[in-house]
């Protein structure tokens, strides 16, 4: 298993060098500009300063390695530097920035990572916790009523889009109700009792709305795995032995099931960091799905660049996770 | 061989009385149910302590419904089920779980029925947690002993089912299944996934555990030959139905039902001189469907020597002079 | 129920009122959303409206323009004028000075240094500052004071006002920038998000593109002001959601720019929270002719003056008549609610630039218009086009990716129908259409189209700089990139010559006659096709005072005089 780790890594290098190079040409052949969102005040002359400062002069292999080295090198060092508070060769090396905002693209990632990961995480979370008994339950009593309910609430789960289900609930809990906020605040600091129930509150619509979503998904995974499990025999073989049913359902088919069900989680965790696009902008989450699209938006290409190569990272390793999962869950599958 | 007056002296372990095993079929937007699946329509018989009753038929004829009717894996639709005195025809949740012990199955595809994801050790000794108070130490022997008994190295204990052949997979199921010291084992082609030199391996496993531990079979098998090996007594199943039971060299050299002695003409005798003369007896036709059997007879169809009446009653499942039950309007 | 809580609202609001306006900080804490979020607080390095308008409530110009358009001294003692010898008589300089005793939020003095030293950040060539226009032609700033600067310019400037006026041109702090010159500037994170600076708030915390948290600056100049102790700009989502927040469920205080449909914004200024303020400014919503041929055979000399002349467009008939064809009122009503009214002229505002002259096409008249082009000779075809010498009038009609944009175009569409003219509608991204990528032929300064359409507008209150997009210099051509904004490449040189006098004159009567003429010319000749003078539609709750909707500055100019009712 080390060894097909550490085979597979290896791998990933150059897949990963080829995406950046991908993405970076395909944004620098997107006809965008940084500077077209700007008041028609500027006049042109000064737009092609502006152009011409951050760098869009330069030939785009020039400008590839210039990006290579600041996200390869110069970050990683940075992080070093700034996590063991050391200074290594000289201290003042050029990250990768923004254009939009002129600052390094790493500190606005790592800006925006709490309210993503507590908003998107937590519905991924919760989504999986409501996911997982609904589609055991449903493939249990297939066709039942509560199966035919649970098909119809998925189907509407994902079918119906967030931007529908998050502004329907803004208008029935914040504006007639006025339960929660309809905005989110992202300054907001958890320290004691009243601000966690804050928090909370101001999670529980952009939560729900996405966990429907996850849910949705989920438990349909959960529900074909479960099926698929429930006619196999030794399943017969346990209620033969005479275990009883919760045993019978709960260790020996469900434990089966989820294995399919833990890696279609585990490919979906690199979403979670890309945040939810619609989601965020609905509730003003300003997450990092926020910042992509603020990124595209704005021709940003630095950012948009390294958010988009983060993705790929993660959906790469992500991707390695599951099939070790799957190597470490079911004893039949032996790698190398 | 056994005869009438035997059977009067000995007590039957299992007595099956008009069984019946039907499937629903459900159909369309709503799911109505449109129609059922006989798998199993009517059939009764008895099984004595210490013999093993065969049960023969052709591919979807219910003898394995039968064999999960009569363990009750399945919610049975009509007839009653004794095994050891107790009536489990309508027995339910704790009750009957608690009378599984007694009773239990081997099955026919030793690599699907042991959950993958369990050990040996484990798959044999979680029934041991279920129905015994033991300590871990002694369930752990309990489990060595079993092994031993069916012939697994104990360095096995720790391995997964996917780790092992065939033969040993099939060990494992039945090591599993004596776990609990059941008096009545169904064996539902216990051999049909395995190579035939494997085969002759687990029979005899069979037939030395048999010895040992004094159990009672249900052996479901198509393998004629091998059934002739170790039945007691042979049930021949056609659609559902029991068409012919009786003692085994009965019932081989002298098939009364027509579709016994059509199955039986199949069967290749090792001698060449009676091979030669064999006289194959072909069956036309398609066996019916279970949802919609012929009105009479079942074999009715299919039958060489068919008769009017065959089409229109059913035949009645009597006992011949012989000792024998035959459901034919041939037998009078 | 209602009755009794507004008694007790009123009851509380006239118990409170005269606490909590007395002095700096006693009205506690304001929420603003703009659904645009603040990228930067440096103007210089991002001349979006939401970064200049969130950093106007921290960094401070010399002077303002009020809600009329009127400029007033802000950090200055006076405004500058050749009357009060602030400016030269040959209109090559003027002096600012600064008022005694203004500190920086740190607390040190606000000296002529600091101005000096804005004046050259900007000007740097290597930083990129997008300001640049604002510092056109001038060569020289200096200290002759601590408290007075000179701005000389290469040549006489009848409006000197560029520099240092406006929420686009404030002055930052030389101790805080000095090391962020040039390329520098951009590395300059930590400044650019929390500069220091004369206004009323200081940034306790910055989050690109999120939110911003301010305090009362402890240094401001007005001891009672601003009244809110705190204050919260928050970014993010889109202007429906901006409106609701403050009109329906009144967690915010201020929202910006709600161009939503006109009648959602009415529905939701129904629940009673909050007010819907609009004001209008310079911008108009306009089609710009091409008067070159735009043909694709042309290649490279395609939509430019040596492609030739546009097979239809130059004829004034049908210039005309497009435009009368067109229900001005219907549009602005449709698209634009409260913050749209039907104009004939490409220059609207302020009242004394309005020209009256043109208002022919504020009614529609499609019998007249169909009138115009019989007369001029276009024929109806079998197909319905009309067609003159085998060339049909048949329109590509270009704009930016927009809902409201598109409705326009679509009424547009109809209504040249009528009139037997075929339109071929094509919408464009925003940030393709208005980017400058020389590759993409989708520009708006390429104009490969026979019309386009989109809104532009001037700051502060003078249109000089804004009329002289329209002279023979102006056009966009391959030569220079295609920079430039004449983009009808409408070129005459009367219209020069009426340039250059502007350019020379100082007489603010004077100045507006020129202009009109200016606007006159241009509209009488159908160099372009204005729609829609537009304004800028903001929301309020109903318990914040002391808000002046001004379109000539920053919306947020004057934070430090609102207060909770």
């Amino acid at each position: 298993m080390l060894n097909y780790t550490i085979r597979r890594l290896l791998f990933t290098i150059p897949t990963l060098l080829f995406i950046s190079f991908i993405i970076f040409l395909l944004l620098d052949l997107a006809p965008n500009d940084p500077t077209g969102n700007l008041p028609m005040t500027i006049t042109p002359d000064v737009r092609e300063k502006i152009r011409e400062s951050l760098g869009l002069g330069q030939p785009i292999h020039i400008r590839y390695f210039k990006w290579c080295v600041q996200f390869f090198v110069n970050e990683p060092l940075n992080i070093v530097e700034q996590y063991f508070d050391i200074t290594i060769g000289q201290g003042d090396r050029l990250r990768v920035s923004s254009w939009s905002t002129r600052s390094p693209v790493g500190d606005l990632i790592a800006e925006r990572m709490p309210q993503t990961l507590w908003v998107v995480g937590m519905s991924y979370v919760i989504g999986i916790l409501i996911a997982v008994p609904i589609g055991v339950y449903s493939a249990y009593r297939q066709y039942s009523w509560f199966d035919q309910t649970g098909t119809f609430v998925s189907m509407v789960g994902f079918s119906v889009p967030t931007f529908f289900t998050g502004v329907l609930m803004i208008v029935i809990f914040s504006v007639y109700l006025g339960w929660f906020p309809s905005k989110y605040d992202t300054l907001h600091v958890v320290t004691d009792w009243e601000s966690f129930v804050f928090q909370v509150r101001q999670s529980i619509m952009p939560v729900s709305v996405l966990a429907l979503f996850n849910a949705s998904t989920i438990s349909r995974f959960m529900r074909a795995s479960m099926l698929d499990n429930l006619n196999q025999d030794y399943v017969r073989t346990a209620r033969a032995k005479g275990m009883t049913e919760r045993i019978v359902v709960l260790v020996h088919v469900l434990r089966n099931s989820l294995i399919p069900v833990v890696t279609v989680i585990a490919l979906g965790i690199p979403q979670v960091f890309g945040g939810a696009i619609i989601t965020e902008q609905v509730f003003s989450i300003n997450g990092l799905g926020a910042l992509l699209i603020q990124g595209i938006q704005g021709a940003d290409i630095p950012l948009v660049q390294t958010l988009t190569f983060i993705f790929a990272v993660l959906i790469v390793f992500f991707n390695l996770i599951a099939d070790i999962l799957y190597g470490i869950l079911d004893p039949r599958i032996r790698y190398d | 061989m056994l005869d009438n007056t035997a059977d009067a002296q000995k007590t039957p372990l299992v007595k099956v009385d008009n069984l019946k095993m039907y499937f629903p079929i459900y159909k369309g937007v709503f799911r109505r149910q449109v129609g059922e699946v006989k798998a199993v329509d009517d059939i009764s018989f008895e099984i004595f302590e210490g013999e093993t009753l065969g049960l023969v038929g052709e591919s979807g004829c219910g003898k394995s419904s039968a064999g999960r009717a009569v363990l009750r894996l399945y919610d049975i639709t009509d007839g009653s089920i004794v095994v050891n005195g107790h009536d489990i025809s309508t027995s339910h949740g704790d009750n009957l779980r608690k009378l599984r012990p007694e009773m239990q199955m081997i099955f026919q595809d030793p690599q699907a029925s042991l959950n993958p994801r369990m050990s040996v050790a484990a798959i044999i000794a979680e029934p041991l947690d279920e129905h015994q108070s033991l300590t871990k130490k002694a369930r752990m022997e309990r489990v060595f002993e079993l092994m031993d008994a069916v012939g697994l190295s104990r360095d096995f204990a720790k391995r997964f089912p996917h780790e092992f052949s065939g033969g040993q997979r099939q060990r494992i199921g039945i090591a599993r299944a004596l776990a609990l010291n059941p008096k009545f084992i169904v064996c539902d082609e216990p051999i049909a996934a395995l190579d035939v030199s494997i085969q002759a391996q687990v029979v005899n496993l069979l037939e030395d555990l048999q010895d040992k531990l004094g159990l009672t079979y249900l052996f479901i098998s198509h393998d004629l030959s091998m059934v002739r090996h170790l039945a007691t007594r042979v049930a021949v199943m056609y659609l559902g139905k029991i068409v012919e039971l009786a003692p085994r060299d009965l019932l081989y050299s002298d098939p009364q039902h027509p579709y016994t002695q059509a199955l039986l003409s199949a069967v290749p005798e090792a001698d060449p001189t009676v091979e030669s003369s064999r006289t194959r007896i072909i069956l036309e036709g398609d066996v019916p469907s279970p949802t919609n059997p012929p009105s009479g007879c079942n074999f009715s169809t299919r039958c060489p020597k068919v008769m009017d009446i065959c089409k229109i009653d059913t035949p009645e499942f009597k006992q011949l002079k012989d000792g024998r039950h035959v459901a034919c309007h041939l037998m009078k | 129920m209602r009755m009794k809580s507004i008694l007790i609202g009123a009851a509380a609001a006239l118990a409170l009122a005269p606490a909590a306006n007395a002095g700096r900080g006693d009205a506690g804490h304001v929420n603003i959303i703009y659904w645009q979020a603040a990228s930067i607080l440096n103007p210089f390095l991002s001349g979006g409206t939401k970064d200049v308008e969130s950093s106007s409530m921290v960094i401070e110009p010399l002077a303002r323009y009020d809600e009329n358009g009127n400029m007033v001294p802000w950090l200055v003692t006076e405004i500058p004028t050749v009357a009060n010898g602030g400016v030269s008589e040959d209109l090559t300089s003027i002096t600012w000075k600064i008022s005694p005793g203004i500190l920086w939020s740190d607390g040190s003095p606000f000296t002529s240094a600091d101005v000096v030293f804005t004046a050259d950040y900007c000007m740097d060539e290597t930083g990129g500052c997008q300001q640049l226009a604002k510092f056109s032609d001038v060569t020289n700033v200096e200290a002759l004071d601590d408290l007075t600067v000179k701005v000389t310019f290469g040549k006489p400037k009848p409006f000197p006002y560029g520099p240092f006026v406006g929420g686009e041109s404030p002055i930052i702090q030389k101790a805080q920038f000095a090391d962020c010159m040039g390329a520098k500037a951009p590395e300059c994170t930590e400044q650019n998000f929390g500069p220091h600076g004369t206004g009323p708030f200081r940034v306790t915390e910055f989050r690109a593109n999120d939110v911003i948290s301010m305090e009362a600056n402890p240094h401001y100049r007005d001891p009672n002001k601003p009244a809110f102790a705190t204050l919260t700009f928050k970014g993010g989502g889109d202007a429906a959601a901006a409106a609701r927040s403050v009109l329906e469920t009144a967690e915010f205080d201020y929202a910006w720019n709600l161009q939503i449909d006109p009648a959602i914004l009415t529905q939701m200024a129904g629940a009673g929270k909050g007010t819907v303020v609009s004001a209008f400014g310079t911008g108009v919503e306009r089609m710009m002719v091409n008067l070159t041929n735009p043909d694709a055979a042309l290649g490279d000399k395609r939509s430019t003056v040596e492609g030739g002349p546009h097979p239809f467009l130059t004829d004034a008939a049908v210039r005309r008549a497009l435009s009368i064809a067109i229900d001005r009122n219907t549009l602005a009503e449709v698209g634009y609610g409260a913050a749209g009214k039907a104009t004939c002229n490409v220059l609207p505002a302020p009242a004394i630039y309005a020209s009256t002259a043109n208002d022919e096409c504020l009614v529609q008249d499609i019998a007249k218009a169909n009138a115009i082009l019989d007369e001029a000779g276009w024929a109806v075809g079998s197909d319905g086009v009309r067609a003159k010498d085998g060339v049909r009038l048949s329109i590509l009609y270009q704009t930016s990716t927009n809902a409201v944009r598109q409705d326009t175009q679509a009424l547009v569409k109809q209504w040249w129908s009528e009139i037997g003219v075929e339109t071929e509608l094509k919408n464009i991204s925003a940030s393709v259409f208005f980017g400058g990528d020389q590759s993409s032929p989708d520009t708006f300064q390429k104009h490969f189209s026979d019309i386009e359409m989109y809104t532009n507008l001037f700051n502060g209150t003078d249109p000089e700089a804004y009329m002289n997009s329209w002279t023979c210099a102006e056009i966009p051509n391959p030569g220079n990139n295609w920079l430039g904004s004449n983009m009808p490449r409408y070129c005459n040189p009367a219209y020069d010559a009426l340039s250059a006098e502007l350019s020379g004159t100082a007489d603010i009567d004077e100045r507006a006659r020129i202009a009109k003429a200016m606007n006159d010319m241009l509209m009488q000749e159908g160099a372009m096709i204005p729609l829609v003078h537009r304004g800028r539609v903001s929301a309020h709750s109903n318990t914040l005072g002391g808000v002046v909707l001004n379109t000539w500055d920053s919306e947020l100019w004057n934070v430090a005089d609102w207060t909770r009712n």
